[in-house]
């Protein structure tokens, strides 16, 4: 019998043991989990959630945003997740979906509260005017790098602070008051970066994929063409035939790459004189490009090193 | 004379009087002068540093405005934002019930040692995949190709089962191995290595069911368990109209997982086993059990920064097929071997190649097998577009088909229309 309650009290406390583990979640203070689809969301709901969030991105800031490879590992992550927050306007379409399958986490499939589109209140450029492949690996509802314009960085950071206070509301008023003093710092910069970038107006510059149209209209850049024949499309011999004639009649500046191969802006640039930049497009392309703002700031100071540097 | 006297002490009075009153007022006049100076400086100090004070507080007031105008402007972009939205959602309303809907077009131009070359229409594949509601989703593959019309796979899946869970139903790529529940179409290579059409019988299409367990790791971990009919499109030992007992059905059951030994390197192993208690094979009325089981492992190099130029992939899987087959009289168990190992190598955006090294035994006699080498490049014309060459040398240490032995030589083109929907297992 003393055996046997032996026995029983080392199950009741192995089960209690076993519960209590698999149960930390409840036991201890559980910050919200976010996940991310690119760093610069992570930067911002940091920024905004504080201590009461962790925080992370799927893709890193090297990667090329389009083409970020569908690794099992983020299976685990999306399945803990409180929130999802992505760019959206199809930019994730080719390796968000797929992880959805078994990420067996229904509170981030679309539609659900927990996923939020940082997109929905962005002003978007470029809508396609034609839909169809031969226009290239186009995105039908514009187009999706609008976080390389920081007065949308204002309005991300808005979406972001907005879809925390309506998930999580006993924590609003936190959210707000982080809201409002990184606001208040993307406004003492976004004066200083407008002021900055002056000589930038008007330069006229080729990316190498169509990630640079709402910086420049946000500081006067002329684009003139893209390295790409269309998006996701390598260049043919032909195509840069008609680009360096172009570019040398326009005479433009500057061609931007970032996770792209440097072979074609070299080319491009040994026959124009337009200089090539490689610019990050997401926080942490760069070193010193680590936080949002940081980004921003670091992309208007190359510029205006290559453009001043003649 | 008297009067002119006293009008001169009358005036010298008058004028000493004045002096001593007028001369102290006119020291008094120079003071309150130099007050009025020192009050006007004063004052006009005063009045600059109101202006002063006036100018901080416009410069203060103005700043404040073009604050106001940004946020306006802020406000107003996005309104026309979600006014935009709205109106593309109302655009795309009449399709928005519609499934995603893709099509692949496979063909191969080849020629088989002995048995002469064909061009080869390999597949027409209708993709279908939509929601069904908040609980569940579907797809299906409809493929029409030289030998008719088939439904591959029309299954509908869970989405909103707990504890992890999602419950798959109807007819589908059994989660048995990496490669067998690839669509041809997909395989990094031409064909299916022999080791997966003899042992499996190429896809791993099944009719059944299967449930997948996510565990709550940190590291990818998946369990699979399944109840079918049988595992592999081209296995004849069911027939899938027919009612049997259910000791004839075929039980499986998965094991993967995925680790980041870096941010650029990855391994994927699995483990898999489908176990059927009874196999009726003509010739053998005894009914013994078949066990069929297979590890894979995939090696990943993706450098991050230039994922869209470089890469390493290779992957190998190992099978092993146990069963009886009629042997003389009776019926004899087999045991047999097999399985592949390739490597591809991105080369640039464009174009990558490698080389597939299989080892297939028949079922049947295992003794019996055929070695294969196959380089192949690949052109990845765009997402969409692809042209594939493959050479491959077969051996057989037995008389074998034609169409499965010497040197053969394949062209494949394959196009994606509209949506490629083959999801997570084939990524």
């Amino acid at each position: 019998m003393k055996a046997l309650l032996r026995n029983t009290k080392w199950k009741v406390f192995v089960i209690l043991f076993v519960s209590v583990w698999l149960q930390t979640d409840l036991v201890f203070a559980q910050k919200i989990r976010v996940i991310t689809t690119i760093p610069d969301l992570a930067d911002m709901t940091k920024q905004i959630g504080k201590d009461l969030v962790d925080v992370e991105s799927l893709a890193k800031g090297v990667e090329f945003m389009h083409a970020v490879p569908v690794k099992p590992s983020f299976v685990p992550k999306l399945n803990r997740a409180d929130l999802l927050l992505l760019i959206g306007l199809d930019l994730e379409i080719s390796w968000l979906p797929p992880l959805f399958e078994v990420s067996s986490n229904p509170r981030i499939l679309p539609g659900q509260s927990g996923y939020i589109d940082c997109s929905v209140r962005i002003n978007v450029l470029e809508p396609p005017t034609r839909i169809d492949r031969t226009e290239g690996d186009i995105h039908p509802k514009g187009n999706p790098h609008y976080n390389l314009d920081p007065v949308n960085g204002k309005i991300i950071a808005e979406t972001i602070a907005a879809a925390l206070s309506r998930n999580f509301p006993q924590h609003q008023e936190t959210f707000q008051k982080n809201l409002k003093a990184y606001l208040a710092e993307l406004d003492r910069w976004i004066p200083r970066w407008q002021e900055m970038a002056t000589p930038l107006k008007g330069v006229k510059f080729v990316p190498y994929h169509l990630e640079w149209s709402y910086f420049a209209k946000r500081y006067g850049l002329e684009q003139i063409g893209t390295v790409e024949v269309k998006p996701g499309i390598e260049p043919t011999p032909n195509h840069l035939v008609g680009l360096v004639q172009r570019m040398k009649e326009e005479k433009a500046q500057l061609i931007i790459y970032g996770p792209q191969s440097d072979r074609f802006p070299r080319q491009l640039a040994s026959q124009t004189g337009a200089k090539p930049l490689k610019l990050p497009d997401m926080v942490g392309g760069e070193p010193e490009a680590d936080t949002y703002i940081k980004m921003i700031d670091y992309n208007i100071r190359t510029m205006l090193g290559a453009v001043k540097g003649g | 004379m008297g009067s002119l006297v006293r009008k001169s002490r009358l005036v010298s009075g008058c004028v000493v009087l004045s002096y001593v009153f007028l001369l102290p007022r006119t020291g008094l006049t120079q003071e309150s002068a130099t007050d009025t100076l020192r009050r006007q400086v004063t004052e006009m100090q005063e009045q600059l540093k109101k202006a002063l004070e006036r100018i901080d507080q416009l410069e203060k007031e103005k700043s404040a405005t073009s604050g106001k105008i940004d946020q306006l402007e802020s406000a107003a972009a996005a309104r026309i934002g979600q006014v935009e939205q709205s109106v593309r959602g109302v655009q795309g309303a009449p399709s928005l019930f519609n499934p995603a809907i893709g099509m692949v077009i496979d063909a191969t131009a080849e020629h088989r040692g002995k048995a002469g070359g064909n061009f080869n229409f390999r597949a027409g594949e209708i993709g279908l995949s939509a929601s069904i509601d908040p609980f569940a989703r579907a797809y299906a593959f409809v493929n029409g190709n030289n030998d008719g019309v088939e439904v591959e796979e029309a299954a509908a899946l869970t989405t909103a089962l707990p504890w992890n869970l999602t419950a798959k139903g109807g007819r589908f790529f059994a989660d048995f191995g990496r490669l067998p529940k690839y669509h041809q179409d997909a395989l990094p290579f031409v064909n299916f290595p022999l080791a997966i059409e003899r042992m499996i019988g190429g896809e791993s299409q099944a009719d059944g069911a299967e449930l997948y367990y996510l565990f709550p790791t940190p590291f990818f971990l998946r369990a699979t368990l399944g109840g079918m009919n049988k595992i592999g499109a081209e296995n004849e030992r069911v027939d899938n109209t027919k009612s049997r007992s259910w000791s004839q059905f075929t039980y499986m059951g998965r094991l993967s997982s995925y680790f980041d030994l870096t941010d650029n390197h990855s391994i994927e192993l699995g483990s898999s086993l489908a176990y059927t208690p009874s196999v009726r094979i003509s010739g053998d009325p005894s009914g013994s059990d078949r066990i069929l089981s297979g590890v894979d492992m995939t090696f990943r190099y993706q450098p991050l920064a230039s994922t869209l130029y470089q890469g390493l992939v290779w992957g190998s899987e190992l099978f092993t097929n146990s069963e009886r087959f009629p042997f003389d009289d009776g019926a004899k168990r087999r045991r047999g071997y097999g399985g592949y190992s390739y490597a591809e190598l991105k080369l640039n955006k464009n174009w990558s190649t490698g080389f597939l090294f299989d080892y297939a035994p028949m079922v049947d006699n295992p003794s019996q097998r055929t070695l294969g080498y196959s380089p192949f490049l690949t052109w990845q014309i765009s997402e969409f577009n692809r042209l594939r060459f493959q050479y491959s040398h077969l051996s057989n240490n037995f008389k074998a088909d034609k169409a499965e032995n010497g040197n053969q030589f394949f062209l494949q083109w394959t196009t994606v229309m509209g949506v490629d929907i083959h999801g997570f297992q084939i990524r």
